[in-house]
């Protein structure tokens, strides 16, 4: 008994300490997303006029839309990319395991800008795939949208979260039993029937994991459209951004930042329902 | 050792017309490793097969090529004379219950036992049937809609069974099946086991290490040592007639008294032991003036006042019905016999052990 309270004291500071880092700074925020700016001092009296706003201007419900839409995307383009991968480092790679992993998480070491210069390098009108192609006589003239396009934008992002996603599915294909696999061949499924029907649900965990890092990751960015996106860089955390920096709205900008961290979470627990009442989820949450 | 010999002479004792599978000759390298060295069986219908070995002899290696889930290194591999070596393991007639009997954690019982007639031509009113039917084959039918994690080992093992024969294979693999189960549920699926394989009238090809369970099961026996057949034939065959001592010892514990060949004539030879000279039947393939082995299984040997070795005894342990006696002989090789229940000697008794030599068996030494 004497332990315990002693155990619940202990835990104070740590609680605390998540408070302050963590809950503080979005409680603040929340708070702001009611007041109202009068020129250049705040007014501290609660209206929600900011999430009218935000629900009333077509252009901040477009690109909130297009965030999220963005994201989804990716996510998906990711999956797709990301599972014969996850397959092959875990399943395939005998020896230098450990290489492969490095490998994929080394562009990671290096920061966010230097990777997305490096595609500008690459994309651009006199970059190394222009020429490329230039030079093999597939074009005639440079493709100008494969820099400073949305085309651009999400070759980056894609480049740029794909090993959150294969981390994930990696992790999922490690723990799956080649044993099983092989019992649906032996059953009659061929390779493709055998994926859909024992592969992928059973590493829809790993999907559902890598999927939601790369989908938050990548509505929060705002640095590759801004480089590599051109005149359709302009998102919704730019938007934000802008409010809080050169516009000094920070209401209406944390309203924007509230809405988009509630629809996050709507999304997630629509996600986290819809998983749940498949017939593999509870199979999977049953065992263990 | 001549595998080779083992083989042909195994083959003799079997009729019939071309068999369902016929392996000849078979390999398997992985890399510097000879796994499998230059098999050769065949397997009749309707009949149930052990491969008997201890553990990294390669009898599993030649379970999983037959299944089509390693390749075939060199050799022959043929089903009802269609060669087998390019064959996907899902368009081979063959089905496989696996160690870990690998059922798909994210379905049903039904769900698992129906895998397989998607690929069937069966109609859905049919697969239903015919997933029932399984159900009830194993006894599992009120376990339908229960996940694989929901069940014991043993009911795990029955819904692998029903799910590996609704295709009904022409044949069934099973990688040591029961050895996840205890000894009691073991035993009672070996007679589960033998009685589903008559029933279906399906050949049955299953691995194991137990020869208990080999000889509970089979119609034949297939015994592997270091990736080569020593010895295949009928249980009885191998067990009152083994090729050579590994057989002889691996089958049984027999007693084995080395010795030397001095005279083969019509079947039988002429064996000189430390223990002295004996004639007894030998196999075919025996040479003259050989090393050779006199083996001697535990319950041919009894106390006799008059018997040929003399023993002190060093163990007695209680079965029950008898009682298994351990002793040393004097150039201290161990001897094993059985003693009656009412008259079982004490630890340290000196006794003479007799045999009648035309029960005894002589075999090549190695």
């Amino acid at each position: 008994m004497e332990r315990t309270t002693i155990g619940a004291w202990l835990s104070v500071p740590i609680f605390a300490a998540v408070l302050a880092v963590c809950v503080a700074p979005l409680a603040i925020l929340f708070a702001f997303s009611f007041f109202q700016v009068d020129f250049v001092a705040i007014v501290r009296e609660p209206t929600l006029r900011n999430y009218w706003t935000i629900a009333g201007s077509e252009t901040y419900r477009g690109l909130i839309g297009s965030a999220f839409f963005s994201g989804f995307l990716v996510a998906c383009i990711t999956a797709i990319v990301g599972h014969p991968l996850g397959f092959y480092i875990a399943k395939r790679v005998k020896t230098a395991k450990s290489a492969f992993l490095i490998l994929l998480l080394v562009p990671l070491y290096t920061g966010d800008l230097v990777r997305i210069f490096a595609w500008r390098v690459v994309l651009g009108n006199e970059g190394a795939l222009n020429r490329f192609l230039l030079w093999t006589g597939v074009i005639d003239t440079p493709i100008e949208a494969l820099l400073f396009s949305p085309l651009a934008t999400h070759i980056v992002l894609v480049y740029n979260y794909l090993p959150f996603m294969v981390l994930g599915l990696w992790l999922a294909y490690e723990s799956l039993d080649d044993g099983l696999l092989e019992a649906a061949r032996d059953l009659g499924a061929g390779k493709a029937s055998g994926f859909r029907r024992v592969t992928f649900p059973l590493t829809i965990p790993g999907l559902i994991a890598g999927g939601m890092m790369v989908f938050v990751m990548v509505v929060g960015d705002y640095l590759t459209p801004q480089l590599v996106g051109g005149a359709s860089g302009v998102t919704i955390i730019s938007a934000v951004n802008d409010l809080f920096g050169t516009a000094f709205d920070w209401p209406l900008g944390s309203a924007i930042a509230w809405t988009m961290l509630a629809i996050l979470g709507l999304f997630f627990a629509a996600a986290a329902i819809a998983i749940s009442r498949t017939n593999w989820a509870r199979a999977l949450a049953a065992g263990e | 050792m001549t595998p080779s010999v083992a083989s042909s002479d195994g083959d003799g004792g079997r009729t019939g017309s071309a068999p369902l599978l016929r392996a000849d000759s078979l390999h398997k390298h992985y890399g510097p490793v000879h796994a499998v060295r230059g098999v050769a069986f065949d397997l009749e219908g309707n009949t149930y097969v052990t491969l008997l070995g201890p553990s990294g002899c390669g009898k599993t290696t030649i379970l999983r090529m037959i299944g089509g889930f390693e390749s075939v290194s060199d050799g022959t591999l043929e089903l009802d004379g269609a060669s087998l070596i390019d064959v996907p393991p899902n368009k081979r007639p063959i089905n496989t219950v696996f160690q870990n009997y690998a059922l798909f954690p994210h379905m049903t019982v039904v769900e698992n036992v129906g895998f397989g007639l998607a690929y069937s031509t069966a109609d859905r009113a049919t697969a239903e049937r015919v997933t029932e039917k399984a159900l009830d084959l194993v006894q599992m039918r009120e376990m339908a809609d229960r996940r694989p994690r929901q069940l014991s080992g043993g009911q795990q093992q029955r819904v692998a069974l029903a799910r590996a024969i609704v295709n009904e294979p022409q044949l069934l693999l099973l990688d040591e099946p029961l050895s996840a189960l205890d000894r009691r549920m073991r035993k009672d699926m070996q007679i589960e086991l033998k009685d589903l394989q008559r029933r279906l009238g399906m050949t049955f090809l299953h691995v194991t290490h137990d020869q208990e369970e080999a000889f509970a099961l089979s119609d034949w026996i297939i015994v592997m040592n270091d990736g080569r057949i020593e010895q295949q034939g009928a249980p009885t065959e191998i067990y009152r007639r083994p090729a050579n001592a590994y057989v002889a010892d691996f089958i049984g514990g027999a007693n084995r008294i080395g010795g030397r060949v001095v005279e083969l004539a019509d079947g039988h030879a002429v064996i000189d032991t430390p223990i002295g000279r004996f004639r007894a039947p030998c196999a075919e393939t025996l040479g003259a003036d050989q090393g050779a082995i006199l083996c001697l299984r535990p319950e041919q040997l009894e106390v006799a006042a008059d018997g040929a070795i003399e023993v002190a005894v060093t163990h007695v342990i209680f079965r029950g019905s008898d009682w298994l006696v351990e002793a040393r002989a004097r150039d201290d090789s161990i001897l094993n016999f059985h003693a009656a229940g009412n008259d079982a000697p004490t630890i340290g008794d000196q006794v003479r052990i007799g045999f009648a030599a035309s029960q005894a068996w002589v075999a090549a030494d190695g």
